[in-house]
C-alpha cells in the first residue's frame, strides 16, 4: 500500500498545524505508532511549530496567574504511573483509592465533556450495574489512562478514556442525535484487520449515551460510532460519525 | 543566505518571557541538568505536585499560551479562558509529560494549539460560508502584527519570511488562522493535495532556518 501509505505520510504538517479533520487525526496517530521516522518528523515540527506560538506571546493580566493557580491547588492531579506496586499487597487500601479515583475521575470526564449535569446522570448510570462499576473504576483509574474527545458528526460530542494496559475503552457521550426507533447507535473496534461490533448504545434524555465498557481492545484499534438497524449489526452499514484512536498530544 | 539561527551571541539575550529557543541543543534528549529551572524539570517536578515548580511554569509560558490563543481566538475574554483551561490541563495532565518524546514547550503549546482551534471551529460553524471567507483575510493580514516585541518573534518573523508565499500562507492560516488543510486549500484556491504538501515543506523550511533539533 506504497500510494496510501504515501497519503498519509503527507499529512504530518497538517496534523502538527491542528489542520486535520479528528478522524484524520486518528488515522494519522495510528500511522505514527509504526512509523518511527514520522515520530520524529512530528517530534521536530511541534518544536517548530511553538515557536510560531510563543512568537505570538501576550503579557497576561496579573490577577490571571492568581486565579489559576489558586484553581491548580483545587484540582487534584492525574496519579503518575507507577511501574512498581504490583503485587505489593495492598488489596483493600488500593481498591479504596480506586474508589476515590473514580468520583473524581467521571468529574473530570464530565468537566471534559463541558457540561456539569453529566457528573450526576453519569454517577446514577455508573451505580446502576455494579460489574461495569468495577470495570469503569479500573479504566478510569489505570495510570496509563487516556482521555480523548471527538465531536460526532451528525451532532453532539464522544469522549472516551482508554487504558492499553486494562485493553479496555470506556465511551460517553452528549448531545447525540435522537435517532427514529427501527435505528441505534452502535460501537465498534476499527482497526487493518477488520470491525468488530461493540454493541449498541442505550439513549438518555438530552442525546446522552455510555457509559459503554468496550473490552478486549489490542493495540491500533480505533472506537468508530455508526447509525445501524436497532438490533445492531455484525459489521458496519455506514460511514462512521466520529472514529476516535488513542491519539497522540 | 544565513538563515540557520547560529547558536551564539544571538542567542545570549532571550527575551523577557524567555524564548523557547534560547537554549542550544546539542541533542533531542533533555540536558543533563544542573538547570533547574529549565521547563522541562519544572514540568517533572509538577507531575509531582510541586507548587512552587508550577508557579514557576505559569511564569514560562502563560504568555505563549495566551498570546497563541488570542491570535487563533481574536477575542481577548476566551483566549484568557483558553489560558486558564490549559495551564490547569498542564497542572492535572503533567505526569503525561515525557521528556524523552519533546520539550515541555512542545507538549504545552501542542495542548494550547489545539484547544483553541477546537474553539475557534465549534465558533466558526456557526457562521455563514461568505462571513468565513471575510474573516479569513483579515487573519492573514493580521499576520504580521506584533503585541510585544522580542527577539525570539523577530526571527520567527525573519523565518516566515524565508518561506515561498503560499507556504508561508498554508502554515500562517492553519497555526494562526486556526484553519484546517481543506479550508486553507478552499481560500487560497489551491488544491488540497498542494496545501498538505506546502505545510509540511514550510515547517520543514522553518524548522531549519530556526535551527530546531
Amino acid at each position: 500500500m506504497a500510494s496510501a501509505d504515501h497519503e498519509i505520510h503527507a499529512l504530518a504538517g497538517a496534523y502538527v498545524l491542528d489542520a486535520v479533520t479528528d478522524q484524520e487525526r486518528g488515522s494519522f496517530a495510528a500511522h505514527l505508532a509504526g512509523c518511527e521516522q514520522c515520530r520524529e518528523d512530528v517530534r521536530e515540527m511541534r518544536e517548530t511549530a511553538a515557536r510560531l506560538g510563543a512568537a505570538a506571546a501576550v503579557r497576561p493580566r496579573p490577577e490571571l496567574a492568581e486565579q489559576t493557580i489558586a484553581a491548580a491547588r483545587r484540582t487534584s492531579q492525574l496519579a503518575p504511573a507507577s511501574e512498581q506496586g504490583q503485587g505489593t499487597g495492598a488489596g483493600p487500601a488500593r481498591r479504596a483509592v480506586a474508589a476515590v479515583g473514580l468520583a473524581a475521575a467521571v468529574l473530570v470526564l464530565a468537566a471534559a465533556v463541558g457540561l456539569g449535569v453529566l457528573a450526576n446522570s453519569t454517577m446514577r448510570q455508573l451505580h446502576r450495574s455494579q460489574g461495569q462499576d468495577r470495570m469503569i473504576a479500573a479504566v478510569l483509574t489505570a495510570p496509563d489512562a487516556v482521555m480523548r474527545t471527538a465531536k460526532v458528526r451528525t451532532g453532539g460530542t464522544a469522549t472516551v478514556v482508554m487504558s492499553r494496559r486494562k485493553r479496555a475503552v470506556i465511551f460517553t457521550a452528549h448531545g447525540l442525535r435522537p435517532l427514529p426507533a427501527a435505528e441505534s447507535y452502535e460501537l465498534w473496534l476499527m482497526s487493518a484487520a477488520g470491525d468488530r461490533p461493540a454493541g449498541t448504545l442505550k439513549m438518555a434524555p438530552g442525546g446522552m449515551a455510555g457509559p459503554a465498557v468496550l473490552s478486549g481492545v489490542a493495540a491500533g484499534d480505533m472506537i468508530g460510532l455508526t447509525v445501524e438497524p436497532a438490533t445492531g449489526s455484525p459489521l458496519p452499514t455506514s460511514v462512521p460519525l466520529v472514529m476516535i484512536g488513542p491519539g497522540s498530544v | 543566505m544565513n538563515m540557520t539561527g547560529g547558536q551564539a551571541s544571538r542567542d545570549g539575550d532571550p527575551p523577557p518571557t524567555g524564548g523557547i529557543g534560547g537554549r542550544p541543543q546539542p541533542s533531542g534528549r533533555p540536558q543533563p541538568s544542573g538547570r533547574p529551572q529549565h521547563l522541562d524539570e519544572l514540568l517533572t517536578a509538577v507531575a509531582r505536585g510541586d507548587e512552587p515548580a508550577y508557579e514557576a511554569v505559569y511564569g514560562q509560558v502563560s504568555g505563549w499560551v495566551l498570546g497563541i490563543a488570542r491570535r487563533v481566538l481574536r477575542d481577548p475574554a476566551q483566549a484568557e479562558e483558553v489560558m486558564q483551561e490549559v495551564l490547569l490541563e498542564v497542572w492535572r495532565t503533567a505526569c503525561r509529560f515525557d521528556p524523552r518524546l519533546g520539550s515541555a514547550a512542545s507538549w504545552i503549546m501542542t495542548l494550547a494549539h489545539r484547544r483553541a482551534v477546537d474553539r475557534i471551529r465549534s465558533e466558526r460553524s456557526k457562521l455563514s460560508r461568505e462571513h468565513r471567507a471575510a474573516l479569513a483575510v483579515i487573519d492573514y493580514d493580521e499576520v504580521a502584527e506584533t503585541v510585544e516585541a522580542s527577539l525570539d518573534r523577530e526571527r520567527v518573523q525573519r523565518c516566515l519570511a524565508s518561506l515561498t508565499r503560499v507556504q508561508r500562507e498554508c502554515v500562517s492560516l492553519a497555526y494562526y488562522g486556526g484553519y484546517s488543510y481543506r479550508e486553507v486549500a478552499e481560500l487560497l484556491g489551491v488544491p488540497a493535495g498542494t496545501v498538505k504538501t506546502r505545510m509540511r515543506d514550510g515547517l520543514i523550511r522553518l524548522r531549519d532556518c530556526l535551527g530546531v533539533r
